[in-house]
């Protein structure tokens, strides 16, 4: 029965090799969607748990007041706080790939927020020394060949100033390859270049254990819940995640274009499959004639567009993770999220079960149908 | 005096409903020894081919009962069935039906498939029955590269490879030319000759029924035993 499988999977190669590539389709797509989702909603990680980000309550698009880094610093579990304030100048020209996150950071306390950055401690004494100095993600310096004591400038977009910035090193993060696509420089710098206004974007606060993050959280907001800039208080995921929340529900679209692929090839593959068994009717009823009983049947019909569904499902697989590869490498540089972009083993599975799943409920379909008709009805038919 | 292998007693066929009732079958009695060959003989719609069919237990009789190799097949289930047919009958249609994707081997070792035999028994049995009907040298063919008298040589390799106690066969000259035919008959002959194979044929062809023991003559659902009552019409219409 395997040979008679295996032969009949090869009797109409262009169907075969036409169903097999609309199941490679509806799972690819399946598997880049599931990578896209998890790339949006990244999992956390021991240090990013134990941070909270505070930023005006309306938008990101308002500032909030220097003079709240010192009152911060006195809420009860907090360990370490630093600024953060999103540069968005043009290096070079706006092409994407001269596109990259600068930050403006307090030096002083940037290592203490984020602990899973390394850099070397001369490195870090000649940025803390110069006022004009950044430094860069390894990655990001490796990328545009800067070197030690390089200039670069950007042009401010969203601050109405240019900064001159000299590189005193790089550093690195293990734990998240995807912030190597950055670089940090002196808020001071930047609030002198701004004269003085005494605005930071958000502050990042390091809390001393993951119990007291929801406390924190609820403590900065009641803090300044009479200010005239009242403020936000999330825990880092939740604050990457209203980025693609701007997107809209991003999850549900996605879940809904990922079902419409899977129904619209289960009628595909159904389809086809329903036709060729129909077409070998007669075969059929020969075999029931020969003593092979419903059951055989309808495995063997199952198991053939149960193959066309695991041939599909690997092909899906193995192009998404082509792509996927391909979107770290080349999205990075404009989108660091891009950079911790993987297929997940259980986005594979899941594309894989799917395939599975649809070759086989196509074949047992109109397989089960056929097993139950009548030899005799079988034998009439003609062709 | 031993039980006949098969044994129809009272046996309708009726198809469609209340508004368009054909009776094929009616009311029909016989038995057929082991070791015979009986043709079956009568005119196009006469129910050559359904009473073939309820002794191969592919159709089930609207009354009466029909037992073969001492076993009522009207009282199985579809599962008990197919494992009945698989072990007690032969069947060699006349447009051959041998899968396309398989070669000759391959069709005749495609009951084999069903039991527990070794592939080296199962090659044993093949080997035989392709030996049998004279097509060793073209085992690795596929259907489409046999000439119609191959592949119904073919088919009765694969209807003799499990040894059944009947080998049916519904017009197995029907579609080949005279030298095939003859080739054809002389195999069945040699079955129940030499191999005593019981078999029931179905033909329109008095010169393929010639080759039979015993003949009977289907006409208006009703069987007739002696010729002489209802002799077999020459160039009836072949389907049954």
């Amino acid at each position: 029965m395997r040979k008679l499988v295996w032969r009949n999977l090869l009797r109409n190669k262009r169907r075969t090799l036409f169903t097999v590539a609309s199941l490679t389709m509806a799972v690819f797509l399946l598997c880049v969607l599931g990578a896209l989702l998890q790339t949006f909603n990244p999992e956390e990680t021991e240090t990013s748990e134990k941070r909270v980000v505070v930023r005006h309550a309306v938008s990101l698009q308002f500032e909030l007041p220097e003079a709240y880094w010192s009152r911060l610093e006195t809420l009860e579990h907090v360990e370490a706080v630093s600024p953060l304030s999103w540069f968005g100048g043009i290096y070079k020209d706006t092409r994407p790939e001269n596109f990259f996150a600068q930050f403006a950071t307090d030096p002083e306390t940037l290592l203490d927020v984020f602990q899973g950055m390394e850099i070397d401690p001369t490195t870090g004494e000649a940025w803390l020394a110069e006022r004009r100095s950044f430094i860069a993600g390894r990655t990001l310096a490796e990328k545009h060949g800067w070197q030690v004591g390089d200039e670069i400038f950007l042009q401010g977009e969203i601050y109405p100033t240019d900064l001159s910035l000299v590189l005193r090193g790089t550093f690195t993060y293990p734990a998240d390859e995807s912030q190597e696509n950055q670089i940090f420089f002196h808020h001071a710098y930047v609030e002198e270049a701004l004269g003085n206004p005494g605005t930071v974007g958000t502050f990042w606060l390091r809390v001393d254990d993951l119990a007291s993050v929801p406390l924190v959280i609820e403590a900065a907001e009641e803090m300044f819940e009479n200010s005239e800039a009242r403020v936000k208080a999330e825990t880092e995921q939740a604050f990457a995640a209203s980025f693609t929340e701007m997107l809209g529900n991003v999850e549900l679209l996605f879940g809904a274009i990922g079902f419409a692929v899977v129904v619209s090839v289960f009628f595909i593959t159904a389809n086809t499959m329903a036709m060729a068994v129909r077409e070998r009717l007669r075969e059929i009823s020969v075999l029931k004639t020969l003593g092979f009983g419903r059951r055989q049947i309808l495995g063997g019909v199952t198991a053939e567009s149960a193959v066309i569904g695991f041939l599909g499902g690997v092909l899906g697989v193995l192009f998404a993770l082509l792509l996927v590869k391909a979107a770290a490498r080349g999205l990075s540089g404009m989108f660091p999220l891009f950079s911790a972009m993987t297929l997940g083993p259980d986005v594979a599975l899941l594309g894989l079960a799917a395939a599975l799943g649809l070759g086989a409920l196509s074949g047992f379909i109109p397989g089960y149908a056929m097993a139950r008709r009548s030899i005799v009805e079988g034998l009439r038919k003609v062709g | 005096m031993s039980d006949p292998v098969v044994r129809i007693e009272n046996v309708s066929k009726v198809y469609g409903g209340d508004r368009l009732r054909v009776e094929v079958l009616s009311d029909i009695d016989l038995e057929i020894e082991e070791g015979g060959f009986v043709a079956l003989m009568g005119p196009s719609g006469s129910g050559k081919t359904t009473l073939l069919n309820l002794i191969a237990a592919v159709d089930r009789p609207t009354s009466g009962r029909v037992v073969v190799a001492g076993q009522d097949t009207t009282q199985l289930s579809e599962s008990e069935l197919a494992a009945w047919r698989h072990r007690n009958i032969g069947y060699i249609f006349q447009l051959y039906n041998l899968i396309p994707v398989l070669t000759a081997y391959e069709n005749v070792e495609l009951p084999l498939t069903l039991s527990r035999l070794s592939s080296a028994d199962r090659r044993a049995k093949v080997e035989t029955a392709l030996e049998v009907v004279g097509l060793t040298d073209r085992s690795d063919h596929f259907p489409r590269e046999l000439s119609g008298g191959q592949e119904q040589r073919v088919a009765i390799a694969r209807a003799i490879v499990t040894d059944p106690t009947v080998l049916l066969a519904d017009e197995p000259t029907g579609d080949l030319d005279a030298a095939s035919a003859g080739s054809v008959l002389r195999l069945l002959e040699r079955l129940n000759d030499e191999f005593e194979k019981t078999i029931v044929m179905v033909t329109h062809d008095p010169r393929a029924a010639d080759h039979a023991h015993r003949f009977l003559h289907l006409d208006k659902g009703k069987l007739w035993s002696d010729p002489a009552e209802s002799p077999p019409v020459a160039g009836s219409g072949g389907e049954g």
